[in-house]
């Protein structure tokens, strides 16, 4: 047999280093590629769908009701004056947990800028839909501390205008066996305009996302 | 010799003949299948206008646009269409809407939304304007994106 000579070795150990780094080196290259970070181009996104609501699906049921209320001329009124709405509730009866003021911050900035509506803060179906500064300045008026205002720039009693209309409505998703590789996933917007005093339904709206998807996916 | 000149006069007739012999309303329209095959439009003759159909590429051919202004003074635009190929075509629109300075007036409601057509049907989609000061706008299209 022969023995292994020492430029052998040598050869051997040179090779394998070789080889080694070579391996390191693209190793390190499909990691970094595996961390890259990509901005979406919520524009013009054309990446895939998910099975779970995305922006994209916001969007798109805002859009709609959007133009469905305005265009229902609903808040038409005859003497051109402007709605004051409030945000009532939107439940979210989805396996997701949504922030449903992804769809109604949408539809009120549509809806005040078509100069027809002016949203309320003083009174809301959710924290998020009210401003407690409305309030709190009202508290310290009527407190010590009050007395360090310029009076005339306190806000006064019965000042507040109540809302005359209040937006309200739910977002819920049912899911189905389609067959036995996917699922189908169906997602109900409904937002509904009703009369504070009257208590009229005026305008209601549903608009339908629904989704079809391997069964290994989650849509939560 | 004699099988390629059958098949280009199948081809041609299929071509040619699709459409014809179609009667009634036009403003129903009987899907293949439900309406009565013909010379035509026949199994024998569906396939051969199918490939030809995507060779060619057909696709949506927008056939009118209407705008109007509703009661409440919001630009409406209803754009109708015909979808010439043999399956059903999807695709986004997005609208822009200007301002008489032919500045675009932001809305949410500006976003990427999904239309569906039938094949060889007619179709339409409608949209609103978000605000009063909107004159004019314009519209993009793109292919769905799946």
């Amino acid at each position: 047999m022969k023995s292994l000579s020492k430029n052998n070795l040598h050869w051997c150990e040179g090779k394998t280093m070789k080889n080694l780094l070579i391996l390191s080196s693209f190793s390190m290259l499909f990691l970094i590629g595996c961390a890259e970070v990509q901005k979406i181009d919520t524009t013009n996104d054309t990446g895939k769908q998910v099975l779970s609501l995305d922006y994209r699906d916001f969007d798109e049921a805002a859009s709609k009701m959007i133009q469905s209320l305005i265009s229902s001329g609903t808040l038409a009124k005859k003497d051109g004056s402007r709605y004051v709405v409030s945000t009532g509730r939107i439940t979210n009866d989805t396996m997701q947990r949504i922030d449903t003021d992804l769809l109604t911050a949408k539809v009120e900035q549509d809806l005040m800028k078509s100069g027809q509506v002016v949203m309320t803060s003083a009174v809301g179906g959710k924290e998020s839909n009210r401003d407690e500064t409305v309030y709190n300045m009202r508290e310290t008026r009527d407190s010590s501390k009050g007395e360090e205002f310029k009076q005339e720039t306190l806000p006064q009693k019965g000042q507040i205008i109540s809302p005359e209309l209040s937006l309200s409505g739910k977002i819920y998703q049912r899911n189905l066996r389609y067959d036995k590789d996917k699922q189908q996933v169906e997602y109900y917007f409904q937002l509904k305009l009703s009369d504070i005093k009257t208590g009229l339904r005026f305008w209601q709206e549903e608009v339908l996302i629904g989704k079809r998807g391997s069964n290994k996916s989650v849509a939560w | 010799m004699k099988k390629c000149f059958l098949l280009l006069f199948f081809v041609v007739s299929a071509v040619l003949l699709n459409g014809c012999g179609e009667s009634g309303d036009k403003r129903v329209n009987l899907d293949t299948g439900v309406k009565s095959d013909n010379l035509a439009n026949n199994a024998l003759t569906r396939p051969v206008y199918g490939a030809f159909s995507l060779l060619i590429g057909e696709g949506i051919d927008l056939k009118d646009v209407k705008v109007f202004t509703n009661d409440a003074g919001f630009m409406e635009v209803q754009a109708t269409g015909y979808n010439r190929a043999i399956y059903t075509k999807r695709f986004d629109y997005k609208v822009e809407w200007l301002d008489k300075n032919g500045v675009v007036v932001d809305s949410k409601a500006s976003v990427w939304l999904p239309v569906s057509a039938k094949a060889k049907s007619t179709f339409s989609f409608k949209t609103v304007a978000p605000s009063k000061d909107v004159v004019d706008f314009r519209m993009n299209t793109r292919k769905t994106t799946e």
